[in-house]
């Protein structure tokens, strides 16, 4: 006998108002489908509304926590279409807030696995380790979540010698911290008995499904942006491309505690090598690209995020679409949640931690679902689509 | 038990905690905040207001001409006004816009 | 004279119950403050001097706020859940010797009854669950009800093989030996008893009935105003109550010397001093530890617990 379970849109487990539709019998999860109509803001529709240069600062409040990379993605596919040239020194500083805001993101989602695992004392302290890259954003940017940093041309600020020495003494610190929240996902014993063999996502499926980001990394698939489409420098910095095979909750977290390391040795590695010269190019405020149209992609925390704008020659975008890396692993999430494995079925208990391991930014998915009527199939849009402007 | 140790070190540790609004966090000068605006820098150019992403600036007329009021509580800092101004009459400040009972405070004239 | 006594019995028994609800409010307080010690934090701070007052002025505001009874639920057992757990929960705390060297009542295999009683607070747990109209509640109380299967026998068995190795079935008596039973194999049946508590008191990491994150409050999600205020109190004596036995029956009440009239003024603060001390470790369980499943919970019960306990019984029934 089975019971129609809703888990939202208002839970305690839910950062943003979203709806799992699950079918429940007893505690084993039988049917499940996802509803992410809540959070709805047309920002698309606005931003057709503002110039280029304004509609910056609307892109960057798509997400809170990935700002960083809503700003740059937006920054480079305006670049791109205009024939804008940014400075050496701007693109490094550009990475380099841009991986500080990986971690303070990874280290986010690192306290709410606890915390939805009721492991309210890792998710205090990691919050407080946190802090320290929230404090050197400020320094930085000016804002600790929001940095408004990126502009098109390059970046807002400079960073003098003794700001970069105090990010890589206090990213020194962080590290010795990191490694300690690495050995007890590998050591304690409720960690592992509640996120192993938890919502498993082969890497077939996440392939077919279109999986991005860690949640893709943890299943064997090798799909990192910053290394099959370098945007920034990212071919002049050396870094892994961290993949697990475990196709479980635990594998996506030991990838995103790697990836917090990994930046980490990105950063001391930009900062030490910060080329002279200016952080922004001069352009115009009523910037008016020529008529055409742009893709970017940029490796967001959660996976590959792309925006595409297409230009008439006027100081507005015609339009301006957005496809977030929370959109594309909704696919996987529902695949997640109905099929355990093998002989190991979805509980309730597993869901919360399933739905938290894809590092949910709702507010970021809320866009555009494009739904096949014919097919009965909600498609996700692919690259040669993006760009065709469908 | 993994984490029973470090609990137990945090006995002897100080708070990690800031007991606001006793104690305050220095917030560094970088930090952007409520704007500042120099009135005889101002020449009525309407750069700021036009550049406002978020509609929080205003043109009134004063007795010295076309000069702009700031919404504090519509602003975004995102400090685009304080670039654009040709006369730099616009600065940022690193005092938060804190809660406040009476609206005006939120209006920088 | 013939009057007197009930009355003298009336005023004993409230102002044992007194006694009870300020020390329930109190172990309360020390360990929201102790976990919060732990991570770094604060925990209560502005009510009263270092927060004392804190679990007091929260069941005061939980006594000013309307008690929501949503449509379709049982309005009988609604209201009388949360007054049977409060009942139960005293009358099982009576037996234990928190004030002087025995509870207000002292019986003859009052061990027994007093387990029982825990068990009976669980059906009533389960009816409070069942009673809401909400699915989570319904998974919750199922959950509360499941979790007996894991940690019933080891508790019971616990108890029962250290009063049986220490002569006696009577709380008081047990207690006023005062002799620690926590060296060797009473070791073994101490930690028995402290997972098992944990698991009665619905603590991480067994607070599966009450998951936040999977079930918001499961069993107590409908629960308001002065309902739910019966509920939290009802759960801070049952902390009560459990550290009061593992007091009683490991570590040993007060001190075993004649102090003829003095009895309450010292052996209250030494029991109280050790109840600290056993609510010390719970709450150093509860903050190092995230929640286990349901499945994994009864698996750890039947794989470890019990095994554990029916071994510390038969080697304490050999040894004692």
């Amino acid at each position: 006998m089975s019971i129609y379970l809703p888990i939202g849109p208002q839970h305690p487990v839910h950062p943003e108002a979203v709806q799992l539709k699950l079918k429940v019998e007893g505690e084993e999860v039988v049917d499940a489908d996802v509803d992410v109509s809540f959070v709805h803001r047309g920002i698309e529709k606005v931003l057709e509304t503002k110039t280029y240069v304004q509609g910056l600062f609307l892109a960057e409040r798509i997400c809170g926590i990935c700002n960083v990379a809503h700003t740059t993605c937006y920054a480079i596919n305006v670049e791109r279409l205009a024939g804008v040239e940014v400075p050496r020194r701007a693109l490094y500083l550009r990475l380099v807030v841009e991986e500080l805001a990986r971690m303070h993101s990874h280290m986010l989602w690192l306290s709410l696995l606890a915390h939805v695992i009721g492991f309210d004392s890792l998710f205090m302290l990691a919050q407080r380790d946190r802090e320290l890259v929230l404090d050197l954003m400020e320094e930085i940017t000016g804002g600790r979540v929001i940095t408004s940093y990126n502009v098109i041309g390059g970046v807002r600020r400079n960073v003098d010698a003794a700001l970069a020495q105090k990010i890589i003494s206090t990213l020194d610190g962080l590290r010795k911290r990191v490694l300690e929240y690495k050995r007890l996902l590998g050591e304690d014993a409720i960690l592992r008995a509640r996120t192993e063999d938890v919502g498993y996502l082969s890497s077939s499926k996440a392939v077919e499904l279109s999986a991005v980001g860690p949640v893709a990394r943890a299943s064997g698939v090798p799909y990192d942006v910053r290394e099959c489409d370098p945007y920034l420098i990212h071919d002049e910095v050396p870094f892994n491309v961290v993949v697990y095979n475990t196709c479980d909750v635990w594998g996506r977290a030991m990838v995103r505690i790697d990836e917090v390391l990994e930046s980490i040795e990105m950063i001391r590695y930009a900062l030490e090598r910060l080329p002279e010269g200016d952080v922004r190019a001069k352009v115009p405020l009523l910037i008016k690209p020529p008529p055409g149209e742009s893709v970017a992609r940029v490796e967001a925390p959660r996976g590959e995020l792309i925006h595409y704008v297409r230009s008439d020659g006027s100081e507005r975008p015609v339009r301006y679409k957005v496809r977030t890396p929370t959109l594309a692993n909704l696919a996987a999430l529902v695949e997640m949640l109905k099929t355990g494995r093998k002989d190991r079925p979805v509980y309730v208990a597993d869901v919360p931690v399933i739905f938290a391991s894809i590092d949910p930014c709702i507010c970021c998915a809320a866009r555009v679902l494009l739904i096949d009527e014919k097919r009965g199939s909600v498609k996700e849009v692919g690259m040669d689509e993006v760009v065709r402007g469908e | 038990m993994a984490i029973s140790l470090e609990l137990l070190k945090n006995l002897l540790r100080r708070r990690a905690t800031i007991m606001y609004p006793d104690e305050r966090r220095a917030l560094p000068e970088s930090s952007r905040g409520r704007l500042v605006f120099v009135r005889d820098l101002c020449v009525g150019c309407g750069l700021c207001w036009r550049a406002c992403p978020s509609a929080a600036i205003e043109p009134i007329k004063d007795e010295k001409g076309l000069r702009p009021v700031f919404y504090i509580d519509k602003c975004t800092f995102c400090y685009l006004c304080v670039e654009v101004c040709p006369r730099k009459a616009i600065k940022g400040s690193s005092e938060q816009a804190s809660v406040v009972s009476d609206k005006s405070e939120l209006v920088v004239k | 004279m013939i009057v007197l006594e009930p009355l003298l019995r009336f005023v004993q028994a409230l102002a044992y119950l007194l006694y009870t609800l300020l020390l329930a409010l109190l172990l309360e307080w020390f360990d929201r403050k102790l976990i919060a010690k732990f991570q770094n934090r604060v925990g209560p701070h502005y009510t009263g001097p270092a927060g004392i007052l804190q679990p007091l002025a929260d069941v005061l505001k939980l006594l000013s706020k309307e008690s929501v009874v949503p449509e379709g639920t049982d309005r009988l057992m609604f209201t009388l859940s949360p007054l049977l757990a409060f009942t139960i929960i005293c009358t099982a705390t009576a037996f234990v010797p928190l004030l002087g060297y025995r509870g207000l009542v002292s019986l003859e295999g009052d061990v027994i009854l007093v387990l029982a009683l825990l068990t009976l607070y669980l059906l009533v747990i389960y009816t409070a669950g069942a009673s809401s109209s909400s699915r989570f509640s319904l998974i919750g109380a199922t959950r509360a009800a499941l979790m007996l299967l894991g940690f019933e026998i080891p508790l019971m068995l616990s108890c029962l093989s250290v009063a049986a190795s220490s002569g006696s079935f009577r709380i008081s008596e047990i207690a006023a030996k005062a002799q620690p039973r926590l060296l060797g194999i009473h070791a073994l049946g101490f930690l028995v008893y402290l997972v098992a508590a944990q698991a009665e008191l619905d603590r991480q990491p067994f607070d599966i009935p009450e998951a936040e994150t999977e079930i918001v409050s499961g069993w107590l999600v409908e629960y308001s105003g002065w309902r739910l205020a019966i509920f939290r109190l009802s759960k801070d004596i049952e902390l009560v109550l459990l550290t009061g036995l593992a007091v009683a029956l490991f570590i040993g009440g007060g001190p075993n010397v004649p102090l003829q009239g003095f009895e309450l003024a010292i052996a209250t603060p030494v029991f109280l001093i050790k109840q600290l001390l056993v609510v010390f470790i719970l709450s150093l369980i509860r903050a190092s530890f995230g929640r286990l499943r349901i499945d994994q919970f009864i698996g750890v019960g039947w794989r470890a617990l019990i095994p554990a306990s029916f071994l510390y019984l038969v080697i304490a029934a050999l040894v004692a």
